[in-house]
């Protein structure tokens, strides 16, 4: 019967993630009975939020979005540590204001896509020109 | 052919220090600050106590009154902000616990400050002070510069070379900087430019001839302890490459105090922590009451032992009190946020917490009780026995217990939001 408790130390390239796993038994014979008895309640931040020092909670205003499933008034989860992928939803600055846009890094530039067809994207030539604050990791939609 | 292993590495120290940390947390939030000259004001709106590198630029000075630069604020294009201490103290907490997994050792110095023992030689240390300064840009939003250097002084000094000489690029080694780029630099900074040397010491040191840092490193040291004291001493010799300045375990500054100690033996548990913090709620309301001074934001934090074969942790909360205080069990339970972040088990072998968003405590007279060191009777533990059992204002100590400020709602019109510490002030991101 093989029980995981304790510390383990990520390493997760320029940063070092401590995460602390629970007591969860490994599919190996019995489930352990002291399991019924771990009291710790859901925890939305251990689960919603890998890197607390570099996570930031925003609240979205506008609906070009909505493809995405973000809507006006939804807050946002944002890690400022993740690297701004292709397809990533990122808050970048844009005109000295924090946008909210889905990242495409194609073969012919960059391009900040809304995911409502009403509004247009934005090309950029390059990501150094870009300021990207953040990468959008869970969008807390209000339904 | 292989060196000699002996002696190679010594051990260093690493300053690292926000660049004007209150306008850059402001811009953190705020891209279209970016650029524009930006004030920060003290409580009260009172006077400017941050300047951005562009307010400077205009010639503005730490302390200039508000009511003196509003009327040409617009001509300037000039940003105040009041002060916004939620914030600031959380984005502090945030960069402490991430230059915490660079160094096993790591002191807050103050609230935008902090030392950090580091090992290696050129070829390491140089990309590691450039790899902080990228982390804690890319990770919590704001610009600082490093300073690595044997001692505590000359780090300190090493940072603001790395400052204000765009040629280091915010990073600054002391042993990668050539000797005749030292001594020239030296002899260019004035005495007072030193970490611990102010006005009336400059004075004293011009008329011995003393006017330059290089002139303070090349006095007689015995000479210096004589006339004027061991601290200054320290000072030189720190100057000179010889580590004697010890970690502090508390300081007052303009706007922050700091309690923070190493433990003679480790602490491994939830409810040790809680009577190490509960002693230094008392201090701090102690320290507090002898300069006539309220708190309005703690921040508590831990550190796990350096020399420890374990996994280290540097847990830090940001808490934001009811009212500006100096009660005793209101800082200690404050502190106590931090509990829940402490791991059973794990070896801490620090604590510490700091006030920051001080402010006069109006009519409230100090009290003598305070100034006594009643935490070796035991009183803090004591009173949070009391209270958590009854209740909290069931024990107070004197006016302190049961009375807040008088006058605690400040003038802060031009705040910002509390970004991080306040659900309905969220940063708002434009989807349009």
């Amino acid at each position: 019967m093989g029980v995981i408790v304790g510390p383990r130390v990520i390493d997760a390239g320029a940063s070092l993630f401590s995460v602390l796993i629970s007591p969860v038994a490994v599919a190996a014979g019995f489930p352990s009975p002291a399991q019924d008895y771990f009291d710790g309640r859901i925890d939305l931040n251990a689960h919603l939020i890998k890197d607390i020092t570099s996570t930031f909670v925003v609240r979205v205003t506008g609906n070009s979005m909505e493809g995405a499933g973000i809507s006006d008034g939804d807050e946002l989860i944002v890690n400022r540590a993740l690297e701004p992928k292709d397809g990533s939803v990122v808050i970048a600055v844009l005109d000295g204001e924090l946008t909210v846009k889905r990242l495409r890094i194609t073969a012919t530039g960059i391009v900040l896509q809304a995911e409502n067809p009403r509004y247009q994207d934005i090309k950029v030539s390059a990501l150094s020109e870009l300021t990207i604050w953040g990468v959008a990791t869970r969008c807390l939609h209000h339904v | 052919m292989a060196k000699p292993a002996l002696m190679r590495h010594m051990p260093q120290i690493a300053h690292v220090d926000v660049n004007c940390f209150y306008a850059s947390a402001e811009r953190a939030f705020d891209p279209s600050l970016e650029g524009r000259p930006l004030v920060v004001l003290s409580n009260n709106d009172g006077c400017a106590v941050t300047r951005s590198p562009e307010a400077k630029a205009l010639g503005i000075t730490t302390g200039e009154p508000w009511f003196k630069l509003a009327p040409r604020a617009k001509e300037w294009g000039l940003v105040a902000k009041s002060s916004n201490y939620e914030l600031y103290g959380d984005i502090s907490a945030r960069v402490m616990e991430l230059l915490g997994r660079y160094s096993a050792w790591l002191e807050v110095y103050s609230i935008d400050e902090a030392f950090l023992g580091v090992k290696g030689d050129a070829g390491t240390l140089l990309p590691l002070g450039r790899t902080i300064k990228n982390a804690v840009r890319r990770h919590v939003g704001v610009p600082v510069c490093v300073g690595i250097a044997p001692t505590k002084t000359l780090a300190k000094l090493c940072n603001k070379w790395a400052k204000n000489n765009p040629a280091f690029d915010g990073v600054c080694l002391w042993e990668a900087v050539p000797h005749d780029v030292r001594d020239s630099l030296l002899a260019r900074l004035p005495v007072d430019e030193i970490w611990g040397i102010a006005g009336r010491l400059t004075k004293r040191l011009n008329v011995l001839g003393i006017f330059t840092v290089q002139d303070l490193v090349r006095a007689d040291a015995v000479m210096i302890r004589d006339r004027f004291s061991v601290v200054l001493m320290r000072t030189v010799l720190e100057l000179r490459g010889t580590p004697c300045i010890p970690m502090e375990e508390e300081r007052i500054g303009r706007d922050q105090l700091i309690f923070s100690r190493s433990f003679a033996t480790p602490v491994a548990s939830a409810d040790g922590l809680r009577q190490v913090l509960s002693i230094y709620g008392q201090q701090a309301s102690a320290r507090l009451f002898k300069h006539g001074l309220q708190a309005k934001v703690l921040t508590a934090f831990a550190a796990t032992s350096p020399f420890r074969q374990q996994e280290q942790a540097y847990p830090s909360v940001c808490v934001s009190l009811p009212m500006p205080t100096a009660d005793p069990l209101l800082l200690t339970r404050a502190a106590h946020a931090l509990l829940p972040h402490i791991r059973d088990g794990l070896k801490y072998a620090k604590a510490g917490i700091m006030l920051t968003d001080l402010r006069p405590s109006g009519n409230q007279s100090p009290l003598e009780l305070f100034e006594n060191r009643h935490e070796e009777r035991g009183i803090g533990p004591l009173l949070d026995n009391v209270s958590r059992r009854f209740g909290r204002g069931a024990i107070g100590l004197g006016h302190a217990g049961i009375k807040s400020g008088l006058d605690w709602t400040m003038k802060r019109d031009m705040r910002s939001p509390r970004y991080t510490t306040h659900w309905d002030e969220l940063p708002v991101v434009k989807a349009a």
